[in-house]
């Protein structure tokens, strides 16, 4: 019937190998099958213009292939943590009921079992905030939630602080920023009971999290790492937050960190380890953007005299100017030789 | 020179074995109830994930729920994972299996709905058709070709039966081989074959009045 059918329409391939040619197409058919292919198609223009439509199609749906964004890639993976926070407290319930009422007491009482577990919801449900809004105690530490804390004290007395300083933080929420002071920060922290800290990049708790974020960059998303940069940028002077800034410069693997995290420098005390990540930002970085933004800072801590040039300080310089592909680097470079260099004597 | 490339194979295989154990190390921390374990399993296989669930339905919502319950339904049965297999294809059988019945749920809610023109405007479209095309940007003739061939194309797909969408789906944008995919569907090579075959005449006949 199907041989009837493809004789009479001239574009129709052999029907006997027609299956055979979608799987040619698909790179399917092992060696023998393959060679028995190519012998038909040496003597059977049909096939031979059927196979090339085949992989013409794949061409073209190929071509319309979709690639999932980042932006919806970390929607997913937020959407997926609060369906797990919400899973593990299901877990958690379904758990103490079956300690406080064992299965063979609600089985055989199935509108006991409902109204019980009714009565249990709203229970929860009415007391479930009120207890987990009641002011942190100093010992507990069974803390889910956490309301803010004054600055020049810990966001969460019960947690020791290796737990915050090894802790994940799963997503940072920024309240704006009112009369010049420092924004609040939410940061939400996973853990097997995830728990949230909040306030200001002053509190050290809120520090040492967003410090942790830059040491550890390659468990954190880049938009996770880019707020925690944006935050520290206020306190740049603070030695910690200096290290873990030319920390992120040096490792990051995200440009758009890197950058910012050397914009974030800007300001900070001149201190050698500052000169010498921008110097290093300078030679190693491939991204263009970074090395304008460390020749740039150069230039400018130059200008304010507060940059003392060196032998290799020089040596750096001269080597961009020559070998840099960025032109604008290879001027600004001499510009700042010609700066800082020895003033030729009249 | 033959000694060389055994060495590499060698280093290949015990790299590969490192791998395997650190991610058995993880499954087993997950299974204990370790939430960052089980987060850094997700991590390794998402991107995989989400990009199989958004070119079988073309929409970035439906693609974010398959991603969301196919997770779920791994972190709620991972006590039965057994090491049979890889964890990686135990957990794309799971991921299959419901964008299968995410699928097959879209078909059989289209059949009973009255047609929507695909012309319409006010969401009807899908993701494919929302992707600009960057081919033919400069050419209004030809990016309007372009976008018509991306509604044919996205028409085509959708006259594909689940099961065949998925197969053409994992084997010419996942690149995986028969074989595999009839292990991940829990079903013959050969039912796979037929399913490849079947899709590759339906989108073929759709798209033969393109040329």
């Amino acid at each position: 019937m199907q041989q009837e059918m493809n004789r009479e329409n001239p574009c129709e391939p052999c029907a006997e190998f027609e299956a055979m040619l979608a799987l040619l197409a698909a790179d399917e058919l092992n060696p023998a099958e393959q060679a028995e292919v190519a012998d038909h198609l040496a003597h059977c223009d049909r096939c031979t213009e059927t196979l090339e439509r085949e992989r013409e199609l794949l061409a073209l749906i190929a071509e319309r292939r979709i690639e999932p964004d980042a932006a919806l890639l970390s929607s997913c993976r937020a959407g997926l943590e609060d369906a797990l926070d919400r899973e593990e407290e299901r877990g958690t319930l379904r758990g103490l009921i079956a300690r406080v009422l064992p299965g063979g007491w609600i089985a055989p009482r199935p509108a006991w079992g409902a109204a019980l577990l009714l009565l249990l919801g709203f229970s929860v449900g009415m007391l479930a905030p009120r207890l987990l809004h009641q002011p942190v105690v100093a010992g507990n530490s069974n803390i889910s939630t956490r309301e803010s804390a004054p600055d020049d004290a810990p966001a969460d007395t019960s947690r020791s602080p290796i737990d915050i300083r090894t802790a994940q933080v799963a997503g940072i929420n920024v309240m704006p920023a009112r009369d010049n002071q420092p924004p609040q920060v939410e940061l939400q922290v996973r853990s097997r009971q995830p728990f949230k800290v909040q306030g200001t990049v002053n509190n050290e708790d809120v520090k040492s999290l967003l410090i942790n974020v830059l040491r550890n960059n390659d468990r954190f998303d880049p938009d996770v790492r880019l707020d925690a940069v944006d935050l520290l940028r206020a306190r740049n002077n603070d030695s910690d937050v200096r290290s873990a800034l030319c920390h992120a410069v040096h490792t990051d693997s995200n440009a758009a960190v890197r950058l910012k995290a050397l914009e974030a420098l800007n300001g900070a005390e001149p201190q050698d380890l500052i000169r010498q990540t921008l110097l290093d930002a300078l030679v190693d970085d491939k991204n263009p953007g970074v090395r304008v933004e460390a020749i740039n800072a150069l230039r400018g801590m130059a200008a304010k005299g507060q940059v003392v040039p060196d032998d290799h300080m020089l040596a750096v310089l001269h080597e961009r100017m020559r070998k840099d592909p960025s032109t604008y680097i290879r001027i600004q470079s001499a510009a700042a030789i010609r700066d800082l260099g020895p003033r030729e004597k009249f | 020179m033959i000694g060389i490339s055994v060495a590499l194979e060698g280093d290949a295989r015990q790299a590969a074995a490192a791998k395997l154990a650190e991610e058995h190390a993880l499954v087993r921390s997950a299974q204990a109830g370790d939430r960052l374990a089980f987060e850094e399993l997700v991590r390794r296989y998402d991107r995989e994930v989400l990009r199989l669930a958004l070119n079988l339905v073309h929409r970035s919502e439906d693609a974010r729920d398959i991603y969301q319950e196919g997770f779920l339904r791994v972190y709620r049965n991972l006590h039965r994972f057994r090491f049979e297999c890889s964890f990686y294809t135990w957990l794309y059988r799971i991921v299959t299996n419901v964008a299968l019945d995410h699928l097959r749920r879209r078909t059989s809610r289209r059949e009973d709905q009255a047609p929507v023109p695909e012309e319409a405007d006010g969401g009807t479209r899908d993701f494919f058709d929302r992707q600009p095309e960057h081919r033919a940007s400069a050419n209004p003739e030809k990016r309007l070709l372009g976008q018509e061939l991306g509604q044919h194309i996205s028409a085509a797909l959708k006259r594909l039966s689940p099961r065949e969408r998925m197969v053409f789906e994992m084997k010419h944008y996942q690149g995986l081989k028969l074989r595999a995919i009839g292990d991940l569907l829990g079903t013959s090579e050969e039912t796979v074959k037929n399913s490849l075959f079947r899709a590759t005449r339906k989108l073929r006949s759709c798209l033969d009045g393109m040329r």
